[in-house]
C-alpha cells in the first residue's frame, strides 16, 4: 500500500511519513501543490493526505482537479481551519475524510485504513485469505495463528493482494503500489518478494496467473 | 437670543423673521400706492388673501419637505444597525449629501478592518496548530520512550489550547457578523452537512432521518447555520448506536430545529454543564469539546436559543430556535 503526504510543513511531514512508513506503507511526499499534482497524475497511490493551506495550489483546487479528471484515490484533508462550513465544502469537493489539526498520528492512520478498507470493498480490520489473515491495525500477518516476520516490501506486497483478493494483479500494478517514488526497484523485483512470501506462507498461498499476474489463494 | 436646537424651529424662526421685514416693506410701499391712487382702495381684497393663505401653506410644505430626507435617513440607519443594508444609498439635499458620502466610507473603513481581524484570526489559528500538531507527535514519541506522564501532562495542554484557540476563533467570527442576517433557505444546508456526516462517521452504520420542508428557512448567516447544526448534528452521530434524527418545524417568528439520537444520553445535571465554555463530559471521544458551547453562542448572537433534553430515542434530544426566514 502506497501513500501520498502533500504538507508544506517540512518537519510536520516528516513526522507523518516516518509513522506511515513504521505501519507498513511505502510513502511519498509533496510539499506544495505543484508537486502534488504532478505526483497524483503520474504515480499510483492508494490513499492520500492532503493539507489544504499550500503554496502554488491550494488543496481544493487539487482535490477538484483530481476529481474532475477521473482520480477517485481516497482523499484524508488535514487542515488548522476546522469550522463546519469547511469541511462541507472538503467532502463536497469529493474529499473522504477530515481531520483538524492538532491531530494525533495514530488517528490519522487509523482513518487511512478506514478509507483504504472502504475503498477495496473490505469491511473488517482483519483480512482472511485460506489460513492467512493480516492485521491491518497492527500491520502483521499471521498464518493459521502463528505470527509470520515480514519485511516491509513483503508486507506491502502481500497486503495489497489481500485487500484485492477479488481479482487479479498484474505485476506493473503491484509494482506501483509497493514501492515510494525515489526507490530503486531493480534490485528489489516483486517476483523476488513474490518468492519470499510462498516461502513464508506455503507454496499454494500465491497464485501465478500466467501472462496476467498473481493472486491470493483462498 | 439663543438659537433652538431644532432645525425644523430654526427654519420657522428664520422665516417668521423674513415674513416680518417682507410685510413691513409691504406696507410702506402700499401706503404710498393709496396715497398716489385712491381710488384702489378696498378693491380685489378676497383675491389678495386667498392669494396669502396660499403661498402660507406652500411655504409650509416647502419646509416640510425639506426635512423628509432625514426622516429617510433616520430608516437607513435604522436598517443598517439591523444588518438589512450595508450602505446608506439614495439623493440627499447638497448640505447633507457630503456628510453622508463620509458616513459610507467610515462604513466601509470598518468592514475591512474587521474582514482584516477575521482574516489574522484564521492565520493566528493555523500559525498556532501546526506547531501543536508537531508537539503532539512528540507527545507520543514520549510516550513510546516510557515517558507517559510527560506525555499526557503535554497532550492535555495541546488539546487546552487548541480549545482556546477553537473557541476564540469561533468567537471572532461572531463578533464580525451583525446579529440579522438575510433569510436563506435550511433545506439545502442541511442536505450538504448531512452528506458531509455520513462521510465523517462512514465507519459505522449511522441511519440520519430528517424532516423538513422545503419552504422553510432562516436569518441566519449560512456558514454560521453550518456550524451551529454542524456541531450539534456531529455529537449526534458520535453519541448514537444507529439512529439520528432531525425534524424542522416552524413556530410564529422562530424556526425549530429538533436533534436526536438513540445513544446513551446525558444526566440532566451534565445537559446544561455541556453547553458551558469548554467542558468535556468523555475524554475519549476524539473532537474539540467545545463545539456544543460555540454552538450556544452562536444561536444566542442570533437571538435563538438551545436546550438539551432526554430524547425518546433513549439519547440526547438538542432543541433549537432561531429567527425564521
Amino acid at each position: 500500500m502506497r501513500l501520498l503526504i502533500v504538507e508544506d510543513e517540512a518537519l510536520l511531514a516528516r513526522q507523518l511519513a516516518g509513522a506511515a512508513a513504521a505501519a507498513g506503507y511505502a510513502v511519498d511526499c509533496a510539499h506544495d501543490g505543484e508537486q502534488a499534482n504532478f505526483l497524483a497524475g503520474t504515480e499510483e497511490y492508494d490513499a492520500v493526505i492532503l493539507d489544504l493551506g499550500l503554496p502554488k495550489m491550494d488543496g481544493l483546487t487539487l482535490l477538484r482537479q483530481w476529481r474532475q479528471s477521473g482520480i477517485a484515490t481516497p482523499v484524508l484533508i488535514l487542515t488548522a481551519r476546522g469550522s463546519w462550513h469547511e469541511k462541507v465544502q472538503g467532502i463536497d469537493t469529493g474529499a473522504d475524510d477530515y481531520v483538524s489539526k492538532p491531530f494525533q498520528v495514530e488517528e490519522v492512520l487509523a482513518r487511512i485504513r478506514a478509507l483504504i478498507r472502504r475503498a477495496t470493498g473490505n469491511f473488517t480490520t482483519e483480512l482472511r485469505a485460506g489460513n492467512i489473515t493480516l492485521d491491518t491495525r497492527a500491520a502483521r500477518a499471521t498464518l493459521g495463528g502463528i505470527p509470520v516476520k515480514l519485511t516491509s516490501h513483503e508486507f506491502r506486497v502481500l497486503s495489497y493482494l489481500m485487500h484485492h483478493q477479488d481479482r487479479v494483479i498484474t505485476r506493473s500494478e503491484l509494482t506501483e503500489h509497493i514501492y515510494a517514488q525515489d526507490f530503486d526497484r531493480d534490485s528489489n523485483t516483486v517476483e523476488v518478494f513474490v518468492a519470499r512470501l510462498r516461502r513464508k506462507l506455503g507454496p499454494g498461498s500465491i497464485e501465478t496467473v500466467r501472462g496476467i499476474g498473481y493472486r491470493i489463494a483462498q | 437670543m439663543s438659537m433652538p436646537r431644532s432645525l425644523r424651529s430654526r427654519l420657522i424662526l428664520a422665516s417668521v423673521l423674513w415674513t416680518a421685514g417682507l410685510l413691513m416693506l409691504l406696507h410702506m410701499g402700499s401706503l404710498h400706492v393709496v396715497h398716489a391712487v385712491p381710488a384702489l382702495r378696498g378693491s380685489h381684497g378676497g383675491i389678495v388673501t386667498i392669494l396669502g393663505v396660499a403661498i402660507l401653506i406652500a411655504g409650509l410644505a416647502a419646509a416640510r419637505s425639506s426635512l423628509t430626507p432625514f426622516l429617510a435617513l433616520r430608516e437607513k440607519i435604522a436598517a443598517l444597525r439591523a444588518g438589512r443594508e450595508t450602505r446608506i444609498d439614495g439623493a440627499y439635499p447638497t448640505e447633507v449629501q457630503p456628510l453622508i458620502d463620509s458616513l459610507n466610507a467610515l462604513l466601509a473603513d470598518r468592514e475591512k478592518a474587521l474582514e482584516r481581524a477575521r482574516l489574522t484570526a484564521g492565520d493566528l489559528a493555523h500559525g498556532l496548530k501546526t506547531p501543536l500538531a508537531l508537539l503532539s507527535r512528540e507527545a507520543a514519541m514520549a510516550r513510546e520512550a516510557g515517558h507517559g506522564e510527560l506525555a499526557a501532562a503535554i497532550e492535555q495542554h495541546i488539546r487546552r489550547m487548541s480549545n482556546q484557540v477553537d473557541y476564540h476563533l469561533a468567537r471572532a467570527r461572531v463578533a464580525a457578523s451583525g446579529p440579522n442576517a438575510a433569510a436563506i433557505p435550511l433545506s439545502p444546508c442541511i442536505d450538504s452537512l448531512v452528506r458531509t456526516l455520513r462521510k465523517l462517521h462512514a465507519a459505522r452504520t449511522i441511519d440520519i432521518q430528517i424532516r423538513i420542508s422545503p419552504e422553510i428557512g432562516v436569518r441566519v448567516n449560512a456558514e454560521d447555520v453550518e456550524e451551529i447544526l454542524g456541531n450539534l448534528l456531529d455529537n449526534a452521530c458520535k453519541w448514537a448506536k444507529t439512529r439520528v434524527t432531525l425534524a424542522v418545524d416552524r413556530m410564529d417568528s422562530m424556526t425549530a430545529i429538533t436533534i436526536e439520537d438513540d445513544g446513551p444520553g446525558l444526566a440532566a445535571d451534565l445537559r446544561q454543564q455541556v453547553l458551558q465554555r469548554g467542558v468535556r463530559v468523555d475524554e475519549a471521544v476524539p473532537g474539540s469539546g467545545l463545539g456544543l458551547s460555540i454552538a450556544r453562542d452562536l444561536t444566542e448572537h442570533y437571538g435563538g436559543t438551545i436546550a438539551l433534553e432526554a430524547s425518546s430515542l433513549g439519547g440526547l434530544l438538542a432543541r433549537i430556535t432561531l429567527p425564521a426566514g
